[in-house]
Protein backbone atom coordinates (compact mmCIF):
# COMPACT_ATOMS: atom_id res chain seq x y z
CA UNK A 1 0.00 0.00 0.00
CA UNK A 2 1.20 3.79 -1.05
CA UNK A 3 1.55 6.10 1.86
CA UNK A 4 -0.88 8.33 2.76
CA UNK A 5 -1.99 10.83 5.80
CA UNK A 6 -5.07 10.01 7.25
CA UNK A 7 -7.57 12.48 8.70
CA UNK A 8 -10.71 12.89 10.67
CA UNK A 9 -12.68 15.88 9.63
CA UNK A 10 -14.49 17.36 12.17
CA UNK A 11 -17.75 18.33 10.03
CA UNK A 12 -18.79 18.81 6.45
CA UNK A 13 -16.94 21.81 5.61
CA UNK A 14 -13.42 20.52 6.76
CA UNK A 15 -13.87 17.39 5.01
CA UNK A 16 -14.96 19.32 1.96
CA UNK A 17 -11.88 21.48 2.16
CA UNK A 18 -10.13 18.91 3.01
CA UNK A 19 -10.56 16.94 -0.22
CA UNK A 20 -9.95 20.11 -2.05
CA UNK A 21 -6.32 20.94 -0.62
CA UNK A 22 -5.25 17.63 -1.57
CA UNK A 23 -6.58 16.34 -4.76
CA UNK A 24 -5.32 13.00 -5.01
CA UNK A 25 -7.46 12.35 -1.51
CA UNK A 26 -10.24 10.20 -0.56
CA UNK A 27 -13.00 10.12 1.55
CA UNK A 28 -12.85 6.74 3.73
CA UNK A 29 -16.38 5.48 5.79
CA UNK A 30 -16.59 1.66 6.52
CA UNK A 31 -13.02 0.64 3.83
CA UNK A 32 -14.56 -2.38 2.55
CA UNK A 33 -14.04 -1.37 -0.85
CA UNK A 34 -11.23 1.61 -0.64
CA UNK A 35 -8.61 -0.62 1.58
CA UNK A 36 -9.15 -3.70 -0.73
CA UNK A 37 -8.50 -0.99 -3.82
CA UNK A 38 -5.65 0.18 -1.80
CA UNK A 39 -3.84 -2.66 -1.01
CA UNK A 40 -3.52 -3.74 -4.54
CA UNK A 41 -2.98 -0.04 -5.68
CA UNK A 42 -5.62 0.32 -7.85
CA UNK A 43 -6.10 3.50 -5.87
CA UNK A 44 -3.58 5.43 -4.01
CA UNK A 45 -4.96 8.52 -2.06
CA UNK A 46 -2.11 10.38 -0.42
CA UNK A 47 -4.68 11.59 2.16
CA UNK A 48 -7.56 10.11 3.52
CA UNK A 49 -10.88 11.83 4.47
CA UNK A 50 -12.40 9.86 7.21
CA UNK A 51 -15.94 10.85 7.19
CA UNK A 52 -17.68 7.71 9.02
CA UNK A 53 -18.43 9.46 12.38
CA UNK A 54 -19.23 12.59 10.45
CA UNK A 55 -22.80 11.80 8.09
CA UNK A 56 -25.79 10.84 9.48
CA UNK A 57 -26.52 7.18 10.73
CA UNK A 58 -30.37 7.32 10.75
CA UNK A 59 -33.02 6.38 9.03
CA UNK A 60 -36.05 9.17 8.68
CA UNK A 61 -39.41 8.43 7.42
CA UNK A 62 -40.27 11.93 5.51
CA UNK A 63 -43.63 13.81 6.15
CA UNK A 64 -43.96 13.52 1.88
CA UNK A 65 -43.81 9.23 2.21
CA UNK A 66 -40.47 8.82 1.28
CA UNK A 67 -37.40 7.27 3.72
CA UNK A 68 -33.84 9.32 4.25
CA UNK A 69 -31.38 7.03 4.72
CA UNK A 70 -28.26 8.91 6.27
CA UNK A 71 -24.87 8.04 4.24
CA UNK A 72 -22.88 6.23 7.49
CA UNK A 73 -25.93 3.64 8.33
CA UNK A 74 -24.30 0.48 7.77
CA UNK A 75 -25.56 -2.08 4.87
CA UNK A 76 -26.49 -4.24 8.41
CA UNK A 77 -28.51 -2.05 9.63
CA UNK A 78 -30.22 -1.05 6.48
CA UNK A 79 -31.19 -4.60 5.36
CA UNK A 80 -32.68 -4.72 9.10
CA UNK A 81 -34.67 -1.91 9.61
CA UNK A 82 -38.45 -2.24 10.39
CA UNK A 83 -39.49 0.48 7.80
CA UNK A 84 -37.17 -0.81 5.19
CA UNK A 85 -37.91 -4.43 5.46
CA UNK A 86 -41.66 -3.96 4.97
CA UNK A 87 -41.67 -0.88 2.55
CA UNK A 88 -38.77 -1.38 0.44
CA UNK A 89 -38.12 -5.39 0.82
CA UNK A 90 -36.06 -5.16 -2.49
CA UNK A 91 -33.58 -2.89 -1.06
CA UNK A 92 -33.20 -5.40 2.18
CA UNK A 93 -32.97 -8.25 0.08
CA UNK A 94 -30.25 -7.00 -2.36
CA UNK A 95 -28.10 -6.15 1.15
CA UNK A 96 -28.48 -8.86 2.00
CA UNK A 97 -27.83 -11.11 -1.18
CA UNK A 98 -24.68 -8.53 -1.73
CA UNK A 99 -22.31 -9.22 1.31
CA UNK A 100 -21.03 -11.27 4.10
CA UNK A 101 -22.47 -10.04 7.28
CA UNK A 102 -19.42 -9.40 8.56
CA UNK A 103 -18.73 -6.94 5.76
CA UNK A 104 -22.44 -5.47 5.87
CA UNK A 105 -21.41 -4.56 9.06
CA UNK A 106 -18.81 -2.35 7.84
CA UNK A 107 -19.91 -1.40 4.74
CA UNK A 108 -21.83 2.18 4.84
CA UNK A 109 -24.94 3.40 3.09
CA UNK A 110 -22.76 6.53 1.03
CA UNK A 111 -19.70 4.06 0.57
CA UNK A 112 -22.44 1.06 -0.95
CA UNK A 113 -22.73 3.72 -3.68
CA UNK A 114 -19.43 4.65 -4.77
CA UNK A 115 -18.30 1.17 -4.83
CA UNK A 116 -16.03 0.70 -7.83
CA UNK A 117 -16.62 -1.98 -10.69
CA UNK A 118 -16.29 -5.99 -9.20
CA UNK A 119 -14.51 -6.41 -12.97
CA UNK A 120 -11.45 -8.89 -12.72
CA UNK A 121 -9.34 -6.18 -14.95
CA UNK A 122 -10.10 -3.56 -13.08
CA UNK A 123 -8.52 -4.85 -10.36
CA UNK A 124 -5.66 -6.68 -12.19
CA UNK A 125 -3.11 -3.99 -12.37
CA UNK A 126 -1.68 -5.67 -15.04
CA UNK A 127 -3.81 -5.50 -17.61
CA UNK A 128 -5.55 -2.45 -19.63
CA UNK A 129 -8.96 -1.38 -17.99
CA UNK A 130 -10.31 2.01 -18.96
CA UNK A 131 -11.79 2.78 -16.06
CA UNK A 132 -8.48 2.77 -13.94
CA UNK A 133 -6.79 4.28 -16.61
CA UNK A 134 -8.56 6.02 -19.22
CA UNK A 135 -7.06 5.47 -22.96
CA UNK A 136 -5.18 2.23 -22.17
CA UNK A 137 -7.97 -0.25 -23.80
CA UNK A 138 -10.92 -2.53 -22.22
CA UNK A 139 -9.52 -6.45 -21.34
CA UNK A 140 -13.01 -7.32 -20.69
CA UNK A 141 -14.25 -7.04 -24.57
CA UNK A 142 -12.21 -10.09 -24.95
CA UNK A 143 -11.40 -11.67 -21.76
CA UNK A 144 -13.69 -12.70 -19.23
CA UNK A 145 -17.13 -10.76 -19.08
CA UNK B 1 3.26 7.99 8.50
CA UNK B 2 2.53 7.65 12.31
CA UNK B 3 -0.68 7.88 14.81
CA UNK B 4 -1.58 7.15 17.95
CA UNK B 5 -4.58 5.25 18.70
CA UNK B 6 -6.37 3.26 21.95
CA UNK B 7 -8.22 0.08 21.76
CA UNK B 8 -9.20 -2.18 24.02
CA UNK B 9 -8.57 -5.81 23.33
CA UNK B 10 -10.09 -8.83 25.51
CA UNK B 11 -10.83 -6.35 27.97
CA UNK B 12 -7.17 -4.76 27.49
CA UNK B 13 -6.39 -1.43 26.65
CA UNK B 14 -3.58 -0.69 24.16
CA UNK B 15 -1.97 2.82 23.23
CA UNK B 16 -0.41 2.15 20.01
CA UNK B 17 1.87 4.26 17.51
CA UNK B 18 1.54 2.85 14.31
CA UNK B 19 1.57 3.49 10.49
CA UNK B 20 -1.31 4.46 8.82
CA UNK B 21 -1.57 2.13 6.78
CA UNK B 22 -2.05 -0.75 9.68
CA UNK B 23 -5.23 -3.04 9.36
CA UNK B 24 -6.38 -3.62 12.84
CA UNK B 25 -5.96 -7.52 11.85
CA UNK B 26 -2.05 -6.30 11.62
CA UNK B 27 -2.53 -4.75 15.02
CA UNK B 28 -3.45 -7.45 16.75
CA UNK B 29 -1.15 -9.96 15.42
CA UNK B 30 1.86 -7.86 14.77
CA UNK B 31 1.72 -5.46 17.24
CA UNK B 32 -0.03 -6.91 19.87
CA UNK B 33 0.81 -10.82 19.57
CA UNK B 34 -2.75 -11.51 19.67
CA UNK B 35 -3.25 -14.32 17.25
CA UNK B 36 -6.16 -15.95 16.98
CA UNK B 37 -7.79 -13.71 14.01
CA UNK B 38 -6.15 -15.05 11.35
CA UNK B 39 -4.73 -13.77 7.59
CA UNK B 40 -6.27 -15.89 5.25
CA UNK B 41 -7.06 -13.65 2.03
CA UNK B 42 -6.64 -10.37 3.90
CA UNK B 43 -9.24 -9.06 0.92
CA UNK B 44 -12.23 -9.47 3.48
CA UNK B 45 -13.39 -12.76 1.75
CA UNK B 46 -12.55 -15.65 3.99
CA UNK B 47 -13.45 -14.62 7.19
CA UNK B 48 -10.57 -15.94 8.67
CA UNK B 49 -10.00 -12.64 10.31
CA UNK B 50 -13.07 -11.82 12.52
CA UNK B 51 -13.38 -10.45 15.42
CA UNK B 52 -16.47 -8.69 17.46
CA UNK B 53 -15.15 -4.79 16.38
CA UNK B 54 -17.50 -2.81 19.07
CA UNK B 55 -20.12 -5.94 19.33
CA UNK B 56 -20.44 -6.58 15.91
CA UNK B 57 -18.38 -9.48 13.82
CA UNK B 58 -16.18 -7.56 11.07
CA UNK B 59 -13.51 -8.42 8.84
CA UNK B 60 -10.39 -6.69 10.52
CA UNK B 61 -8.13 -7.51 7.70
CA UNK B 62 -10.68 -4.16 6.12
CA UNK B 63 -10.76 -2.34 9.10
CA UNK B 64 -7.93 0.58 9.16
CA UNK B 65 -6.30 0.54 13.04
CA UNK B 66 -6.42 4.54 12.38
CA UNK B 67 -10.01 4.74 11.73
CA UNK B 68 -11.05 2.88 14.71
CA UNK B 69 -9.69 4.90 17.53
CA UNK B 70 -11.05 3.99 20.97
CA UNK B 71 -12.77 1.01 19.28
CA UNK B 72 -13.66 -2.52 21.65
CA UNK B 73 -12.29 -5.80 19.73
CA UNK B 74 -13.27 -8.90 21.15
CA UNK B 75 -11.31 -12.03 19.46
CA UNK B 76 -11.88 -15.75 20.08
CA UNK B 77 -9.05 -15.43 22.86
CA UNK B 78 -11.39 -13.36 24.72
CA UNK B 79 -14.54 -15.23 24.45
CA UNK B 80 -12.58 -18.23 27.07
CA UNK B 81 -11.60 -17.53 30.56
CA UNK B 82 -9.49 -18.89 33.36
CA UNK B 83 -10.46 -22.77 33.37
CA UNK B 84 -13.20 -22.39 31.01
CA UNK B 85 -14.34 -21.90 27.16
CA UNK B 86 -17.39 -20.50 25.92
CA UNK B 87 -20.08 -22.24 25.33
CA UNK B 88 -19.57 -22.09 21.07
CA UNK B 89 -15.82 -23.09 21.92
CA UNK B 90 -17.38 -26.44 23.90
CA UNK B 91 -19.52 -27.08 20.85
CA UNK B 92 -16.66 -26.69 18.36
CA UNK B 93 -14.75 -29.43 20.23
CA UNK B 94 -17.67 -31.58 21.10
CA UNK B 95 -18.66 -31.96 17.78
CA UNK B 96 -15.23 -31.96 15.78
CA UNK B 97 -16.61 -28.69 13.88
CA UNK B 98 -12.84 -28.03 13.07
CA UNK B 99 -9.96 -30.01 10.86
CA UNK B 100 -6.81 -27.55 10.46
CA UNK B 101 -8.35 -25.26 12.92
CA UNK B 102 -6.79 -21.97 10.92
CA UNK B 103 -10.47 -20.78 10.31
CA UNK B 104 -11.93 -21.93 13.56
CA UNK B 105 -11.00 -18.51 15.67
CA UNK B 106 -12.93 -16.37 12.93
CA UNK B 107 -15.69 -19.47 12.71
CA UNK B 108 -16.66 -19.04 16.29
CA UNK B 109 -16.68 -14.97 16.63
CA UNK B 110 -18.69 -14.77 13.56
CA UNK B 111 -20.97 -17.57 14.93
CA UNK B 112 -21.71 -15.58 18.33
CA UNK B 113 -21.70 -12.49 16.45
CA UNK B 114 -24.31 -14.16 13.96
CA UNK B 115 -26.71 -15.23 16.88
CA UNK B 116 -26.86 -12.05 18.44
CA UNK B 117 -28.24 -10.58 15.17
CA UNK B 118 -30.82 -13.22 14.72
CA UNK B 119 -31.89 -13.61 17.97
CA UNK B 120 -32.69 -9.55 17.61
CA UNK B 121 -35.28 -11.03 14.56
CA UNK B 122 -32.31 -9.71 11.64
CA UNK B 123 -33.03 -11.87 8.72
CA UNK B 124 -31.12 -13.20 6.26
CA UNK B 125 -30.85 -13.58 2.40
CA UNK B 126 -32.79 -17.04 2.36
CA UNK B 127 -35.49 -15.63 5.39
CA UNK B 128 -38.47 -16.10 3.65
CA UNK B 129 -40.73 -13.50 5.74
CA UNK B 130 -38.55 -10.89 5.92
CA UNK B 131 -40.95 -8.85 8.17
CA UNK B 132 -40.34 -12.03 10.83
CA UNK B 133 -40.01 -11.22 14.62
CA UNK B 134 -38.69 -14.46 14.89
CA UNK B 135 -35.88 -16.45 12.94
CA UNK B 136 -35.64 -20.04 13.24
CA UNK B 137 -32.07 -21.22 12.58
CA UNK B 138 -31.96 -23.97 10.52
CA UNK B 139 -29.55 -25.24 8.32
CA UNK B 140 -30.15 -23.44 5.20
CA UNK B 141 -30.04 -20.25 7.65
CA UNK B 142 -26.93 -21.14 9.67
CA UNK B 143 -25.52 -22.21 6.37
CA UNK B 144 -26.14 -18.67 4.50
CA UNK B 145 -25.93 -16.13 7.98
CA UNK B 146 -22.19 -17.90 8.30
CA UNK B 147 -20.96 -17.60 4.36
CA UNK B 148 -18.71 -15.21 5.01
CA UNK B 149 -16.32 -17.80 6.96
CA UNK B 150 -15.05 -19.99 4.50
CA UNK B 151 -13.24 -23.44 5.54
CA UNK B 152 -10.55 -25.02 3.13
CA UNK B 153 -10.75 -28.28 5.14
CA UNK B 154 -14.81 -27.79 4.27
CA UNK B 155 -15.57 -28.95 8.14
CA UNK B 156 -19.22 -27.28 7.34
CA UNK B 157 -20.76 -30.96 8.18
CA UNK B 158 -19.77 -30.24 11.77
CA UNK B 159 -19.42 -26.22 12.23
CA UNK B 160 -23.52 -26.37 11.37
CA UNK B 161 -24.39 -28.95 13.74
CA UNK B 162 -21.93 -26.76 16.17
CA UNK B 163 -23.66 -23.98 16.17
CA UNK B 164 -26.99 -25.52 15.95
CA UNK B 165 -26.63 -26.67 18.93
CA UNK B 166 -25.59 -23.30 21.40
CA UNK B 167 -28.46 -21.69 19.13
CA UNK B 168 -31.16 -23.83 20.44
CA UNK B 169 -29.93 -23.27 24.25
Amino acid sequence: MKPYSYVRAQDVGGAVAALAEAPDAAFLAGGTNLVDLMKLEVMTPNVLVDVRRLTSDSIEELSDGGVRIGAAVPNSDLAADRTIRSRYPMLSQALLAGASGQLRNLATTGGNLLQRTRCVYFYDTTTPCNKREPGSGCSAIEGHN
Amino acid sequence: MEQEITIKVDGAEHRLALDTRTTLLDALRERLGITSPKKGCDHGQCGACTVLLDGRRANSCLALAVAHDGAEIVTAEGFAGDGYLHQMQQAFIEHDAFQCGYCTPGQIVSAVGMLEVAKAGWPSHVTEDLDTEDVSLDDEEIRERMSGNLCRCAAYANIVPAIKEVSGR
